[in-house]
């Protein structure tokens, strides 16, 4: 008592408790700054990151970037923390898989395929896909749909934008250049629940669930001088007098832009209408490519493809895109034994439904590079640097699948920015210095080196073009349920978006985030307190969520903001397998 | 003849307290020798270097600490002097080109942040004010890890320098008046 011993030795104690196997390390060592670009969206906004010896312990924006303007998400905040998520896939059957695929592409009959799925087309790995299948005899690449038919944005040029359930404030675009351009607009946000782009929308219209396509026909009508077709306004909630109303601020203050999911396909020519063709609204420019590439397979839409005809599927879910419903896929798979191989860090997405599911490497391990964004007028191109090094046995799908069509596709990206180097165009912006320049100061070597420095180029002279004619089948369709009986599936569903398609989002957040409610999780769904009563579940109770294609189990939460009559439910690989755009379902306690 | 109780007693007391206060440290710590003979009196008499020249700031204003052997092959790219120490240095780390593993007396644990910029460059505190007379030794101490915190003994302070703990800390800022929060240090 009267000695240090005893104190220090309680002190001690304490201290060694710190250090106790599994207690997590900080790294030491040199501080470091490194930039690259975010792979969780298509936005690909720039990255700054602060490393300690070799270990990414902060992400943030890098702010004259000319795209992103200082600007990161929550998710890409916390990238670092993806390669520690606790449902990532370690190993998979490589060599099993590769000779499963090699044998289907010798047995494909003339009226079978080999199909690749890109969920992120426009990549320098898409273009390795597009070359594989037409290496492949029978080869088809198929592409998620994609909004507004591919087309870019220019929201600086727009003066009041029409949301139907575009998630423009939260997560829709490039974060920074939104919130840089959201002083000019007026928005307009057209949905059925307050989501948080609602909330700071200048006006809101609760609009029923799946009544986009109504709204979207009966301001077509409007703007064209025709009657409101029967039942279209009744179907999507608000009154005759409302939609006339919004038609003639979208025509008096123009050019006013319409934005909407793939789900709208009326929004292209309501665009034209608006007057934000070629304005608000024009083609996706894209980077050059090598002249060798351009004999690659042309993008197909899931739908151009017969039932029964897909021998091979091989799907890229290594990023996060948009999930196409398992229901949509598994008809066009040959009866009998498909391949079905998947890209994916982790079983949750289609990993589920494949016979062989190969772990990739996740941001920021993974190599790629990032197009043009919807919200980008101008071709970009940029790199995803790693910042630490993948683990063994990850396999890289644009590798895999160039080997099993026989091509070379190892210094892809490297030919692509040759490419784009030999075209001479643009300026090239580099983090470190804050610069921009003209590319065709720069040697080849230096352009490339920059490049896998964070830098970004940018197209010079953009034009505004109109979109490209809509290619036929690039939408899929799910398929119809039997019969939506409102008697017995009483809840109209209400999906909100979640990041990613396999929710690849740090588990941090993940725990921020979904036990504390602020967002739903991946199997949690929303109530209002009549239709909880109704259906006999209250707070936190453990449920299922059932519709005509089946029934998963979720959690409810009891929330007053979600209109009496319909269920608000996270859009998970799981929900979305089960849930089409517009389903009725019914909650019963598990 | 009958030995008083309170004899025990006082003989027990003062036992326990010997062995409290002088056998306890002898026994906490566990001493290893740095692995180059390194003389900071000599550097900085007869080669004129000042702190900063080794243990330098880079560009970006963080601190380099221990310099690493390029640093040192500047000079003893060839042996300076004939002494064993010199020789053992040549021979063990500049011609092999192997980093010596030096042990850090002032080493920080893991949940502190310390600037050293900010308080050299911002506040003028001097090298001394933490890391005593070590500028001035001829040899560098036997590096002290507590064997169950792996702390250094620095840490808690030795003849030659104050301390560094927090409570170390805290009485110099509250002393020159930057007192502000936990998240100054603790980030």
């Amino acid at each position: 008592m009267f000695t240090p011993a005893p104190w220090r030795l309680i002190t001690d104690t304490a201290l060694w408790s710190e250090n106790w196997p599994g207690i997590p390390r900080p790294a030491s060592g040199e501080i470091k700054t490194r930039y690259t670009h975010c792979a969780l969206c298509p936005a690909g906004c720039a990255v700054r990151a602060r490393l300690v010896g070799s270990q990414p312990v902060a992400l943030m924006g890098v702010p004259a970037h000319p795209l992103s303007l200082g600007a990161l998400c929550p998710f890409g905040l916390t990238g670092h923390q993806l390669p520690y998520h606790p449902e990532r896939l370690k190993q998979g059957p490589e060599h099993e898989a590769s000779a499963a695929v090699a044998g289907a592409i010798a047995q494909c009959a003339p009226g079978e395929r080999i199909a690749v799925l890109d969920l992120r087309p426009g990549r320098t790995a898409s273009w390795t896909y597009r070359r594989a299948m037409a290496a492949v005899k029978n080869g088809v690449y198929l592409t998620a749909p994609q909004p507004l038919e591919g087309a870019a944005v220019n929201l600086a040029a727009a003066r009041t934008v029409l949301s139907i359930g575009a998630p423009v404030m939260e997560g829709w675009g490039t974060p920074g250049n939104v919130l840089a351009a959201r002083a000019g607009f007026r928005l307009i946000q057209a949905e059925p629940l307050e989501s948080r782009t609602a909330s700071l929308a200048d006006l809101w219209l609760r609009i029923k669930p799946g009544s986009g396509r109504a709204l979207a026909l009966s301001l077509i009508a409007q703007l064209e001088g025709k009657a409101m077709p029967a039942q279209a306004a009744a179907e999507t909630g608000l009154g005759e007098s409302q939609i006339a109303d919004l038609a003639g601020e979208l025509a008096r203050n123009g050019p006013a832009l319409v934005l909407a999911g793939d789900d709208v396909p009326e929004a292209v020519p309501l665009n034209r209408l608006t007057g934000a063709w070629g304005k608000a609204l024009m083609a996706r420019a894209e980077a050059p490519v090598p002249d060798s590439w351009k004999k690659a397979a042309p993008p197909a839409g899931l739908a151009s493809v017969p039932d029964g005809s897909i021998r091979a599927l091989l799907i890229d879910e290594s990023v996060p895109g948009d999930y196409i419903p398992w229901n949509a896929i598994a008809p066009k798979l040959v009866p009998g034994n498909p391949v079905v191989v998947v890209f994916a860090w982790s079983r949750s997405g289609y990993g589920r439904h494949a016979q062989f599911t190969l772990p990739a490497a996740v941001y920021p391990e993974m190599t790629g590079d990032a197009p043009a964004a919807i919200d980008s007028p101008a071709a970009a191109f940029r790199i995803f640097t790693p910042l630490v090094p993948a683990p063994s046995g990850m396999v890289d799908p644009a590798v895999f699948i160039a080997s099993a069509a026989g091509i070379d596709a190892s210094g892809a990206l490297r030919e692509r920015a040759d490419a784009i180097h030999k075209a001479g165009r643009g300026t090239l912006f580099t983090c470190a210095d804050v610069k921009s320049r003209p590319v065709k100061e720069l040697k080849p070597e230096d352009f490339w080196k920059a490049l896998n420095e964070g830098g970004c180029w940018m197209d010079a002279g953009w034009q505004a073009k109109p979109p490209a004619p809509l290619v036929e089948g690039t939408r899929w369709q799910a398929k119809a349920p039997a019969s939506q009986e409102a008697s017995e599936l009483p809840l109209l569903v209400a999906l909100t978006d979640l990041p990613g398609s396999a929710g690849l989002v740090s588990p941090l957040m993940s725990k921020l985030y979904q036990e504390s409610n602020l967002r739903l999780g991946r199997n949690r769904a929303a109530l209002n307190p009549a239709s909880a009563a109704a259906c006999g579940v209250g707070e936190g109770a453990h449920a299922m969520l059932q519709t005509v294609l089946g029934q998963r189990p979720i959690q409810v939460t009891v929330s007053p903001s979600v209109p009496p009559g319909m269920v608000e439910v996270g859009a998970s690989p799981e929900i979305l397998d089960i849930c089409g755009a517009f389903s009725r379902a019914r909650v019963a306690q598990s | 003849m009958r030995i008083p109780g309170y004899l025990f007693f006082l003989g027990g007391t003062l036992a326990a307290l010997g062995a409290g206060w002088a056998g306890f440290p002898h026994v906490i710590y566990q001493s290893r020798p740095q692995p180059v003979d390194f003389s900071h009196k000599v550097h900085a008499e007869k080669a004129g270097a000042k702190c900063e020249d080794c243990h330098a700031f880079r560009d970006d204003g963080t601190f380099a600490g221990v310099p690493t052997l390029d640093k040192c092959s500047g000079c003893h790219a060839a042996p300076m002097g004939t002494t064993q120490a010199e020789k053992n240095f040549i021979d063990g780390y500049v011609t092999p080109n192997r980093e010596p593993q030096w042990s850090v007396y002032a080493r920080q644990p893991e949940n502190v942040y310390f600037s050293h910029i900010t308080h050299v460059k911002l506040g003028g505190l001097k090298c001394e004010a933490c890391h005593g007379d070590e500028g001035a030794t001829d040899k560098l101490r036997p590096y002290q890890q507590d064997r169950i915190s792996g702390y250094s003994r620095d840490i808690w302070g030795t003849a030659a320098a104050k301390g560094m703990k927090m409570d170390d800390c805290v009485d110099c800022h509250r002393k020159h008046g930057f007192e502000h929060s936990c998240l100054d240090c603790h980030k």
